[in-house]
C-alpha cells in the first residue's frame, strides 16, 4: 500500500492536496511548527537506550504486559486477508530507474520530530514503511503487512497480531515484538520533540501485550468501527537503530534514515544535499514475492532531482529527462500539454485521467470565530454567500474542479447528500450583512455599520498557486460589499500564524494520507481545541457540538457514527465557519510511453498514481521511443480516461 | 530656497539642446502626466453618463450602484454592459467610456474562453488578458504608475537622508566623520535582499513598508559622494567668508554648500530612478514585493515567464520595461553631459 509517489509535483502540491497534511495514524500536521530550541552543541557520545526503555516498561506496567502464548484467548478467529484480491499487474517488469523530481530538498530524513512532516516524508515513510495490517486500496478491507494474521478481541478494542517471521528491516534485522514495545516508549518520549505523537500514543492506546517474540496484542481506548486502521496502523521502531536516542535526537538523527520495512531505502552515498536523492530498492526485500506485494515496487531505483521551479521541471519532462508529470492543474492539461501537442500526437507522451475515491482535503475558507465581527453568525453566513467559488471552479479551473459540498466529502460510507454549500448570492449576502448591522455602502462600495466600521477582512494563505483564485474571490466579494485583503505569506509563516489563531480568515486544505472510514470532528470543532496549535482553525467552541462530538467519538457502530455525523455536519453547515471551496474528482498525468501501468491503471483509494507502486518501465520501449524521437517515427497517440471508480456526484 | 545661478541655467540650456535626452525627458513627463490621470484613459468607470436627462461623472466620484442607472444590482455599475443596454434601448441615454474600458483589478470571463486571452481589438483588450482575465494594458499602465510613485518617493527620501548625513560628515569632519563612516560601512554590508525577504514573509508589505525598508538600506551610497563634495567645498573661501560673517552650520550647509554640490546629485537622479524601478520589479517578480492584486510589472513578468505559451504577457511587460528604462537612461546621459563640470567649472 505504500510506495514512493514519483509524480509528486503538481499532483501532490499544486491543487489537489496542496496544503498541510494531517497525517494519520502516524504524525499530524502540528508537528511542523515546533520548537527550534535544543541547539546546545553536544559531542556525539554513544549510549544504550535499552535499560531506560526496560525501566519505562516496568514503570508503566498498566500498559506493557508480558504473557505467554497460552494466555491468548481461546476463541480468537485469525484473519489473513486471503479472501482479498490482489491488485497488481502480473505482467509488470522489474528493474530500471524512474526519473522524477522534488521541488525542494528535504530538511531532514527523520520520520519524526521538527521539520519531518514535509513533502518528502511519503517517499520514506507513509508510502514506504509497512504497518501491521495494510488497507486494500480497492475493497477497503485489510491484508497482511508486518503481521501475517490478526484477530479481534471480544472487547472490540483489542487486536491480536502474529508477526510475519520473514519481516526484516532493510539492514537485515528481523522485526520482532520488542520493536513494538520500543515503539510505544519511543513515541511517548520527549526526546523526539513531537507533541502530537506523544499525545496520540498516550491518549488512545491502553494496552500492549507481548505473548512471545512474534505475537502481540494492542488495545485502543474504546470500541470503534475501524480498529484495523488505527491499531493495525502502528509501526514498529527498531531499537537497535535508536540505541543512541537522547536529548540530541533531532541533530543526531537529522540525516540518518531509519532502516525500513518497506521496499525502498536511501544509501548514505545517494544523498546529495541540495541536488538529488536516489532511493534504492532494498536487495532481496522480504515481501518481494508475497501476495499483495509481488509485481509492485518495480523500479530498482527512484531518482529524485531537485527542481525548484515547476515550469523548469515541466520542460525537463517534455525533454524526456523526467518520466512522468502531474497534469491535474488545467493550465498544464489544456495549455502547456494540450491534446494536439506534437509530443502527444506523435504518441511519445501519453495522457491519462483517473477518477479516484479519496477523502477530499477540506479545502476552503476557515473563519476564525473568535475575531470581532466574525464571531457573528450572520456575518459568516454573509461571507459564505459572498464567496464566488462557483465562478472560480467554472471559469478559472475550467469546470475540472467541482464545488466541495461539505467539509468532509469523499467518505464513501458517510455521505451527506442533503447538505450543499451556500451559493454565491449578492442579495442573500447583503441580507445577512444587514442583519449584523452592515447596511450602508461606503463611497467605495464596501458596507459599513452605524459606527462607520467597514466590512473588511484579511485572508491569510501560504500557497502561491492560490493567489489567482483568491484575487477573483476578492473581486466578487466586493460586489456584496465585503472587502477581502489578501495576505499571501510564506507557507510556513502562514501556517504558523493560523495555528496560533491570529488569522481572521484563512484559505487552506487539510487532509489525511490514509483512507479513514468516517470524518473527524474532535480535531476541528471541539472546544478543547479552540486554542493555539490545534487543527480547530475556526476556533469553534460550542458546548452543544462538544456533546455531539463526544457521543460521536464513543459511537461503536457505523450506523451510529453515520447518524451523528449527519447531525454534526448540519451543525457545521449552520455554524458557517467553514466555506467549502473546490475538489478534484480525479488526477491526471502525462508520462512517456515507456512507463507502463496495469490495465485498470490504478486503484480506487489512491491520491497519486505512484502511490501503490503499480507502474514499471519497459526498457525496450524506452530505447525504441528515444530512437523514434530522433528519426521522426511516430506512434498512435494515447489519451485515456479511467472512470471505473467514478461516482454519480463526480 | 535658492535661485538658479547663471551656470545652472546654462547647464539646463545645454540639456535642452541634447535632442535624445530632452526628447526622452518630454516623453517621460508626458507618460507621468498621463498616469497621474490614468482613470480617464484606462478604467472601468465611464467618463460621462447621460441618463434620463441627468449627467453623471463617475470617474472620481463615489461609486454608483447599478440601481442608479436602472440596473437590478446594488454593486458598482458595469458601465460596459450599461452602454450596450443604452444602445439597444435607444432612449437618448449615452455614455463615454475611457479608451481602455477596464480597470486593472476586474476579471473578465467569457463563457467557454479561458484566460489568458490574446490581444483583441473587438474586446478592447488591446494587449490581451492575464491568467485571471484582467486587462493587460490596464495592469501595465497602473503598474507604471505604481513603479513611478515608488521610484520618485524613493528618490526624495534617499536623497534627503543621504545628502543631509553626507554633508554633515564632510562639513563637521573629525570624530563625527570617522564614526559615521564606520557606521555606514557596517550598515551597507547588511544583506539587504535577505532582510526584505524575511520581512515580506512575516508581514505583507504595502508601498510604505517596502519603501521604508528599501530606503533604510539605500541611503548610504549617497553619503560618500556628498561627504567628498562637502569636504572640498568647505575649504573654499566663500565658506570661510560666510563663517566670518557669522553664519551658522545649518545656513552654511544648506545655503552655501548645497547649491554648489547639487549638480553632482542631479546627475545621479535618473539612475537612481531606474534603479528603483528595477528593484521594485525584481522584488515583485520574486514575490516579495507589493501584495496581490496590486498591478505591478514584476508580477506580470513572473506570470509571463510561467506562461510562455501566452507570449503577449511577457512581451508586453518586457517591452514596457525596456522602453521606460531606456528613456530614463537617455535622460540620465543627457543630464550627465549637460552638467559635466569640465565644460563649465570656474575656479576662483
Amino acid at each position: 500500500m505504500k510506495h514512493p509517489l514519483h509524480f509528486s509535483s503538481e499532483c501532490g502540491r499544486g491543487a489537489l492536496t496542496p496544503y498541510r497534511f494531517l497525517k494519520l495514524p502516524l504524525v499530524a500536521a502540528l508537528t511542523l511548527v515546533l520548537l527550534s530550541g535544543c541547539s546546545k552543541k553536544q559531542t556525539e557520545v554513544t549510549r544504550d537506550i535499552g535499560p531506560e526503555a526496560q525501566a519505562y516498561y516496568k514503570a508503566h506496567s498498566e500498559f506493557f504486559h508480558f504473557a505467554t502464548p497460552a494466555d491468548l484467548p481461546k476463541d480468537l478467529v485469525w484473519h489473513d486477508g486471503s479472501d482479498q484480491p490482489e491488485f497488481s499487474a502480473p505482467e509488470a517488469q522489474r528493474g530500471g530507474t524512474i526519473n522524477s523530481f522534488i521541488s525542494d530538498f528535504p530538511r531532514t530524513l527523520r520520520y519524526y520530530g521538527p521539520d519531518s512532516n514535509g513533502d518528502f516524508r511519503p517517499y520514506i515513510l507513509d508510502n514506504d514503511a509497512l504497518t501491521l495490517t495494510q488497507q486494500h486500496p480497492n475493497t477497503g478491507q485489510y491484508f497482511p503487512g508486518l503481521a501475517k494474521a490478526w484477530a479481534y478481541g471480544s472487547d472490540h478494542c483489542t487486536m491480536y497480531f502474529k508477526l510475519d517471521p520473514d519481516a526484516r528491516y532493510s539492514d537485515g534485522v528481523a522485526v520482532r515484538a520488542d520493536d513494538y514495545l520500543f515503539a510505544f516508549f519511543f513515541f511517548r518520549s520527549s526526546y523526539i520533540q513531537d507533541p502530537w505523537l506523544n499525545n496520540f500514543y498516550t491518549k488512545n492506546f491502553t494496552n500492549l501485550t507481548k505473548y512471545d517474540d512474534y505475537i502481540i496484542s494492542i488495545s485502543w481506548r474504546e470500541p470503534i468501527p475501524d480498529l484495523d486502521l488505527w491499531v493495525g496502523g502502528v509501526t514498529p521502531v527498531p531499537e537497535h537503530f535508536y540505541k543512541d536516542l537522547g536529548t540530541d535526537y533531532v541533530q543526531r538523527y537529522q540525516w540518518r534514515l531509519e532502516p525500513t520495512t518497506g521496499p525502498y531505502t536511501i544509501k548514505p552515498e545517494d544523498l546529495h544535499k541540495g541536488s538529488y536523492i536516489d532511493l534504492t530498492r532494498v536487495p532481496n526485500w522480504w515481501a518481494s514475492d508475497k501476495p499483495f506485494y509481488r509485481h509492485r515496487y518495480n523500479f530498482d531505483q527512484i531518482h529524485l532531482q531537485v527542481i525548484r521551479d515547476p515550469e523548469k521541471a515541466f520542460e525537463s519532462f517534455k525533454r524526456g529527462d523526467i518520466d512522468g508529470f502531474g497534469l491535474s492543474l488545467p493550465k498544464y492539461w489544456y495549455d502547456k500539454l494540450p491534446d494536439n501537442d506534437p509530443l502527444v500526437q506523435k504518441g511519445y507522451i501519453h495522457k491519462t485521467t483517473f477518477y479516484n475515491q479519496f477523502p477530499v482535503a477540506s479545502t476552503g475558507l476557515y473563519i476564525n470565530t473568535s475575531m470581532p465581527f466574525l464571531n457573528n453568525r450572520d456575518v459568516r453566513e454573509g461571507i459564505a454567500y459572498a464567496s464566488n467559488f462557483d465562478l472560480i471552479d467554472r471559469d478559472y479551473f475550467r469546470g475540472d474542479f467541482v464545488r466541495m459540498q461539505t467539509d468532509a466529502d469523499g467518505y464513501a460510507e458517510v455521505p451527506f447528500p442533503g447538505i450543499h454549500p451556500r451559493p454565491f448570492s449578492v442579495d442573500q449576502a447583503l441580507a445577512h450583512f444587514a442583519k449584523a448591522g452592515f447596511t450602508k455602502r461606503g463611497p467605495d462600495g464596501i458596507l459599513m455599520n452605524a459606527k462607520g466600521e467597514r466590512l473588511s477582512f484579511t485572508v491569510t494563505c501560504g500557497d502561491p498557486t492560490m493567489r489567482d483564485p483568491l484575487t477573483i474571490l476578492r473581486q466578487e466579494a466586493a460586489k456584496a460589499g465585503m472587502e477581502l485583503n489578501l495576505e499571501m505569506l510564506d507557507d510556513t509563516t502562514a501556517f504558523k500564524k493560523v495555528l496560533e489563531k491570529h488569522h481572521q480568515i484563512t484559505f487552506m486544505g487539510l487532509t489525511g494520507t490514509s483512507v479513514e472510514k468516517y470524518p473527524r470532528y474532535w480535531d476541528f470543532y471541539d472546544s478543547s481545541n479552540a486554542k493555539p496549535q490545534t487543527d480547530n482553525l475556526t476556533n469553534t467552541a460550542d458546548p452543544e457540538m462538544d456533546k455531539l462530538i463526544a457521543a460521536y467519538d464513543k459511537a461503536q457502530t457505523m450506523d451510529d457514527k453515520r447518524r451523528l455525523a449527519l447531525v454534526l455536519e448540519t451543525k457545521v453547515y449552520e455554524n458557517a465557519a467553514f466555506i467549502p471551496a473546490f475538489k478534484m474528482p480525479f488526477y491526471r498525468i502525462g508520462y512517456w510511453r515507456w512507463m507502463k501501468w496495469p490495465k485498470f491503471f490504478n486503484v480506487r483509494f489512491s491520491y497519486e498514481p505512484g502511490q501503490f507502486g503499480l507502474d514499471w518501465i519497459d526498457e525496450a520501449v524506452k530505447k525504441e521511443t528515444l530512437e523514434a524521437r530522433d528519426n521522426g517515427k511516430t506512434f498512435p497517440p494515447e489519451i485515456k480516461v479511467y472512470d471505473q471508480w467514478k461516482t454519480a456526484d463526480q | 530656497m535658492f535661485r538658479l545661478d547663471p551656470i545652472t541655467r546654462r547647464k539646463l540650456q545645454r540639456f535642452r539642446s541634447l535632442k535624445r535626452g530632452y526628447g526622452s525627458f518630454l516623453v517621460l513627463c508626458g507618460l507621468l502626466l498621463m498616469s497621474a490621470c490614468a482613470e480617464l484613459l484606462v478604467g472601468s468607470r465611464a467618463l460621462i453618463v447621460k441618463y434620463r436627462g441627468r449627467y453623471y461623472f463617475p470617474t472620481y466620484a463615489a461609486f454608483h450602484p447599478g440601481t442608479d442607472f436602472g440596473e437590478d444590482y446594488s454593486y458598482e455599475t458595469n458601465y460596459r454592459k450599461l452602454k450596450e443596454r443604452f444602445a439597444t434601448e435607444n432612449r437618448g441615454n449615452w455614455m463615454l467610456l475611457p479608451p481602455v474600458p477596464y480597470n486593472p483589478y476586474e476579471n473578465s470571463f467569457e463563457p467557454g474562453v479561458y484566460p489568458p486571452t490574446p490581444p483583441s481589438f473587438s474586446q478592447r483588450h488591446f494587449l490581451g488578458t492575464d491568467t485571471t482575465g484582467r486587462d493587460l494594458l490596464a495592469r501595465l499602465f497602473y503598474g507604471f504608475r505604481t513603479a513611478m510613485i515608488f521610484a520618485l518617493l524613493f528618490l526624495v527620501l534617499v536623497y534627503a537622508v543621504g545628502i543631509a548625513i553626507g554633508c554633515a560628515m564632510g562639513y563637521f569632519g573629525g570624530a563625527f566623520d570617522l564614526l559615521m563612516q564606520r557606521a555606514v560601512e557596517i550598515w551597507s554590508n547588511m544583506p539587504f535582499l535577505y532582510i526584505v525577504i524575511i520581512v515580506a514573509s512575516i508581514v505583507v508589505p504595502n508601498l510604505w513598508i517596502l519603501l521604508g525598508i528599501v530606503v533604510l538600506f539605500s541611503w548610504t551610497d549617497m553619503t560618500y559622494y556628498m561627504r567628498t563634495a562637502a569636504y572640498k567645498e568647505k575649504a573654499r573661501d566663500y565658506v570661510a567668508a560666510a563663517r566670518v560673517l557669522g553664519a551658522g552650520s545649518g545656513r552654511i550647509i544648506f545655503h552655501h554648500i548645497l547649491p554648489n554640490v547639487l549638480s553632482l546629485t542631479i546627475t545621479f537622479m535618473p539612475f537612481t530612478v531606474s534603479g528603483a524601478i528595477t528593484l521594485l520589479t525584481a522584488l515583485d517578480f520574486l514575490g516579495f514585493g507589493l501584495p496581490p492584486p496590486t498591478p505591478s510589472w514584476g508580477e506580470l513578468l513572473e506570470q509571463g515567464t510561467a506562461n510562455l505559451d501566452a507570449p503577449w504577457i511577457v512581451s508586453s511587460a518586457f517591452v514596457a520595461m525596456v522602453v521606460i528604462l531606456s528613456l530614463v537612461t537617455f535622460v540620465g546621459e543627457a543630464i550627465r553631459e549637460a552638467f559635466d563640470p569640465k565644460k563649465f567649472s570656474i575656479y576662483q
